[in-house]
């Protein structure tokens, strides 16, 4: 009874206004909090699991898995002509680039750090998602190590292509859509100036210098005057598949983490 | 499963992957077969510092016996190879002083000393220097019986001087 009195209260107040019968009903869509965001940066609403934890095991296991295998394969590279595996550590200038590419996520909302670190989401829930943030970041300098190339002329150019397009992306993107699209089209130009064309360039053939320069003196000279370093063609593989995978990564990092954590 | 048993898991996954990542890059295997050689020689490195920071290190004897057998025999690169094997911390100054003697024996020539043994025997005798000022060896084979005595005589191995050209020198022994 008291409960009618109160909500008549408010009725009386308003006055005129028309007030709206009808029972609520419980929507489909219970427990779906990032459902809004996600739409917002186009990727397609993943339906609620029988489960429940179809999230959490893509957000605290595949996403990682798939982002520490890139930092792996991203420094991996196949000595030519010997074939044997070469792990270039990252220069530092990726890491300032893996900074800024991760500060870009924050804010364009490809990330919303209140989806990720909260006061109202547990303590595990805040540690598994740093370690996903931290695979992410790892990824994100392998990947520039992965696409600059090692040393010389061509290190120097494509690193101030990457900071001037990192610097304007910074200051012009807000939409995360356009920002993973960026993403993809920096790295599809960076890949194809890498592994297609200096790949190309750099001569792999074995023996003497005057050997390899007799073999093929053009290749030979640009390997020179570049500084090119000798890889086989079985490391723009590795890489093309290594891309890849940061991209399908990106694609599958949510805004907001609470469903996973099961925080609705 | 509970969704904080999976955050646990991706937790331990993430870090047990990336221990892995971050060993790949400071091991550097060359190809597939050489990881398991690569990480058998770091799971060695590793037991050889936990038993060096507990104490309980110690030389293998039977390496060094055979080391012993194989420098006597004057086999020295043989010798070497199994001093560091019985010493793999390289923190037993009396194996370390052995591996210096034979880079010196090795070295010693009549007419000429090879520089390039004599260089990596000054640089092991400062080693032995390091681990212990004081070292003296109980091997009466061994002529030298300080580092410092080595050092000497592998420094004026390395230098060039007027007594070089002196014919009496032939007649010099090898310590």
């Amino acid at each position: 009874m008291v409960k009618d009195h109160d909500t008549t209260e408010p009725a009386e107040e308003i006055g005129d206004l028309s007030a709206i019968d009808g029972e609520l009903v419980e929507g489909e869509d219970e427990g779906y909090v990032d459902t809004a965001s996600e739409s917002e940066i186009g990727r397609p609403a993943l339906p609620p699991s029988p489960d429940g934890n179809q999230r959490a095991w893509l957000h605290f296991v595949l996403l990682p898995t798939v982002f520490m295998t890139v930092a792996l394969l991203g420094g991996l590279r196949i000595a030519a002509p010997e074939g044997e595996f070469v792990f270039v550590r990252p220069a530092l200038i990726c890491l300032v680039f893996a900074v800024i590419l991760t500060v870009l996520f924050v804010r364009t909302g490809l990330i919303s750090v209140q989806g990720w670190f909260s006061e109202s989401i547990p303590t595990l829930g805040n540690i598994a998602n740093g370690a996903v943030l931290l695979s992410l970041f790892a990824a994100s300098v392998q990947m520039f190590n992965s696409l600059i190339p090692e040393q010389g002329l061509a290190f120097w150019v494509v690193s101030f292509c990457f900071l001037w397009t990192l610097g304007v992306s910074f200051f012009t993107v807000a939409d995360p859509g356009k920002l993973v699209r960026s993403v993809v089209a920096l790295f599809s130009l960076a890949f194809l100036t890498k592994y297609f064309i200096l790949l190309n360039l750099t001569s792999t053939s074995s023996g003497t210098w005057l050997q390899r320069l007799w073999d093929d003196p053009t290749k030979e000279a640009l390997t020179y005057l570049l500084d090119l370093p000798r890889y086989a063609s079985a490391t723009g593989y590795i890489q093309f598949f290594a891309a890849g995978l940061f991209l399908l990564g990106l694609f599958l990092v949510r805004p907001d983490t609470r469903s996973a954590i099961g925080e609705n | 499963m509970r969704s904080k048993h999976i955050q646990i898991l991706g937790l331990t996954l993430t870090a047990v992957y990336g221990l892995f990542v971050l060993w790949a890059y400071w091991a550097a295997p060359k190809s597939v077969s050489d990881v398991s050689v690569k990480a058998r020689e770091t799971i060695q490195q590793a037991a050889n510092e936990a038993k060096a920071a507990t104490g309980t290190y110690e030389v293998d004897p039977e390496k060094f016996r055979n080391g012993l057998n194989a420098f006597r025999a004057e086999n020295f690169v043989l010798a070497r190879d199994l001093f560091e094997q019985a010493d793999p911390k390289g923190i037993d100054p009396k194996t370390q002083y052995y591996i210096a003697y034979s880079y010196y024996r090795q070295g010693w020539g009549r007419f000429s000393n090879d520089d390039e043994m004599f260089k990596l025997g000054l640089e092991q005798t400062d080693r032995v220097i390091a681990l212990d000022r004081e070292f003296k060896a109980d091997d009466p084979d061994l002529k030298l019986k300080y580092a410092v005595e080595l050092k000497k005589e592998l420094e004026d191995g390395l230098k060039i001087t007027a007594d070089d050209f002196n014919p009496l020198r032939l007649t010099r022994e090898r310590h």
